[in-house]
């Protein structure tokens, strides 16, 4: 399945290694990301595959410190194949 | 200021008077300013037994220990503990010390980069940056440590930030919102409660967490329910209820886990259906609904999905729930159960090899009521979990969820420093002890009167039962006959001891080391072919145990 993630970090320290870190851990493939800064924080949109239920990656994203906001929608494969394509 | 300083005066103020760690260059600012300081500090003899010695001081207390160590080796040794308390939610602030920040970036002499190696293994870590962020950085790392599910923090400080001025007074942190549950889910789990007909209670380790195990006491009062512990819950019931059933899981009681098989309601509270605990997943309690209370809402739906869960402080919770008493007849099944599987304990004091589960039980009646119990990791921590009773989860102090030797022996110099009062007993595996062993420096140091158990079978137990079981007899690495003699070990720390190794010594030797003052080592030499029973075979479901063959 592959996910889109939109989230509004702190622009703290190594709060892109603890995103990275927690995606790979939890099951999931990074296939692509963009980041932009806003204010004292940023934005990063990541799209990422994965066959866990998606629940147990954004359940632990929830806990960093570091996220503001965390919003994820399901894409069709197909799309995400077609867009990298 | 100085920001060493501000360190100490915040700790103050947070009434931490008491830290472990080990000095070193980068950290050397901050023991410096120890010596103009009320802040007590005990030196450990290692960075990783000084942090077990603040995971023993948390978990006797259920506050926030504090552990403090320099950069590079200093760092890296915390870091087996860290792992350690994230995996048992241990309220713990670990702070290192870090090259200035000038040097920093440039593999400079004990640099090493601990936030990035940090960041896996705790709750949330820290790297102060600039003068003024120290005090709001510890502010947060005591907040973020204590709030919601506990756990670690590390706060990493460049030494020229310890030697600069730095301003002293704290930010306000933003409070943290306990996640609610809805008032409709607790009807639906008090509609569940009333309708089954075989309820079991499964208590983790959050209860002692949430300082709830009278509110936990009161709902079992209540209504009956029959109860099993995790490693981490024992302590949360009274062991002497009559449908207390004791851990469940891998080395669970037979009653424990067959009759979670049998129930058609679990209800885990403050609990994560850890692996150990469930067997085969798909096959643990396969008949039942599933009520998950906890305040972690990353832990629901997890391992398995609950039918319905309340998040949220137990505390608040666990008096809402469950107004009537269980049905008789399950509770006569359970009851029946527990009577044809308990453990036919039997003082025994003929000649004979010494029987661990026998010796631990003993020794659980002869120990106070309040005595804080620490184990290490292997045969016999489950023994320990299996044959002792635990008046408060606060009592038992066993790395669960890591899994870690050597933590047995720190930690209840942690826990003695915490509690110089009580009796203290670090029951230990004689392949666990050796791993710490350099802890027995701090013992003689402080003359605290720890009483160290060692169970010595001259294996590594655990790996030897697997090997036996699972691995055709085909014994690798296991042997340990060339241990060194602990007794001796103990003198060249001016450390009391004894050895036994017969039935009929057992009694007076642990009434000999239960009274006698100071620290003291008891070395119980075992036959190595005692396993522990239960077992749950790996990828087994629970009620398919193998039982102690006859």
């Amino acid at each position: 399945m592959n996910y889109q993630l939109d989230m509004l970090l702190s622009d703290q320290p190594a709060v892109l290694e603890r995103v990275l870190q927690t995606t790979r851990y939890r099951g999931f493939k990074v296939d692509s990301m963009q980041m932009q800064p806003a204010s004292k924080q940023m934005r990063v949109s990541m799209q990422v595959s994965g066959q866990q239920p998606i629940s147990l990656l954004t359940s632990q994203l929830h806990k960093l410190y570091d996220l503001a906001s965390l919003e994820c929608q399901a894409q069709l494969a197909r799309n995400s194949e077609l867009q990298s394509a | 200021m100085k920001g060493a300083q501000a360190i100490l005066e915040f700790l103050v103020q947070q009434g931490v008077d008491k830290v472990f760690g080990y000095p070193g260059g980068a950290i050397m600012p901050l023991y410096d300013a120890l010596l103009d300081s009320p802040v007590q500090h005990y030196l450990c003899r290692h960075e990783q037994g000084a942090a077990f010695a603040a995971i023993g001081y948390a978990r006797s207390t259920n506050q926030v220990g504090v552990c403090i160590a320099t950069s590079g080796p200093g760092a890296t040794n915390l870091l087996t503990s860290l792992a350690d308390a994230k995996l048992d939610s241990v309220p713990l602030v670990m702070i290192t010390g870090q090259v200035a920040r000038a040097a920093m970036g440039s593999d400079a002499f004990q640099e090493v980069d601990v936030l990035g190696l940090s960041l896996s293994i705790c709750k949330h870590s820290m790297q102060v940056l600039e003068p003024q962020d120290l005090v709001p950085c510890l502010q947060k790392a005591f907040q973020i440590a204590r709030e919601g599910r506990p756990g670690p923090v590390l706060v990493d400080i460049p030494k020229d930030i310890l030697t600069g001025l730095v301003p002293a007074s704290p930010e306000a942190c933003k409070d943290y919102s306990i996640p609610e549950h809805s008032d409709q889910d607790l009807q639906v789990a008090n509609q569940l409660i009333s309708s089954s007909e075989r309820p079991v209670l499964y208590i983790g380790g959050g209860v002692g967490m949430a300082n709830a195990v009278a509110e936990l006491r009161d709902l079992i009062q209540r209504t009956g329910l029959p109860q099993v512990c995790t490693l981490k819950g024992l302590g949360s019931a009274e062991s002497e209820h009559p449908l207390y059933l004791g851990m469940l899981g891998m080395h669970g009681l037979a009653a424990a886990n067959l009759s979670v098989q049998q129930c058609d309601l679990l209800i885990a509270v403050g609990a994560r259906l850890d692996d150990r605990v469930t067997g085969k997943l798909d096959e643990f309690a396969p008949h039942a609904k599933l009520i998950h209370i906890d305040i972690d809402p990353a832990e629901i739906h997890k391992r398995r999905r609950a039918d319905v869960s309340l998040l949220g402080d137990l505390k608040r919770i666990l008096p809402m729930l469950g107004k009537e008493q269980v049905k008789q007849p399950w509770q006569q099944w359970v009851s029946d159960l527990k009577a044809s599987k308990a453990f036919p304990y039997a003082e025994d004091n003929s000649p004979g090899q010494i029987d661990a589960p026998q010796l631990l039980r003993q020794l659980s009646d002869m120990s106070a009521d309040d005595a804080i119990v620490s184990c290490d990791v292997g045969q016999h921590q489950m023994w320990v979990a299996q044959h002792m009773r635990f008046s408060q989860p606060t009592c038992h102090l066993s790395s669960g969820g890591l899994g870690t030797m050597g933590f047995g022996l720190p930690a209840a110099i942690g826990a003695q420093v915490a509690n110089p009062g009580t009796q203290v007993i670090a029951v230990c595996g004689d392949g666990s002890f050796m791993m710490n062993v350099q802890e027995l420096g701090t013992l003689r140091r402080y003359q605290m009167p720890v009483k160290i158990l060692i169970l010595d079978n001259q294996r590594l137990g655990m790996v030897k039962q697997w090997q036996e079981l699972f691995h055709e007899e085909r014994y690798s690495e296991t042997d340990l006959s060339d241990n060194p003699e602990f007794s001796r070990l103990a003198a060249a720390f001016d450390i009391a001891s004894d050895v036994i190794h017969c039935r009929s010594q057992v009694a007076d030797a642990l009434a000999r080391m239960l009274a006698h003052q100071g620290p003291y080592l008891l070395h119980v030499q075992l036959d190595h072919k005692d396993n522990v029973w239960p077992i749950v075979p790996p990828n087994t479901a629970n009620h398919q145990m193998w039982e102690q063959p006859k």
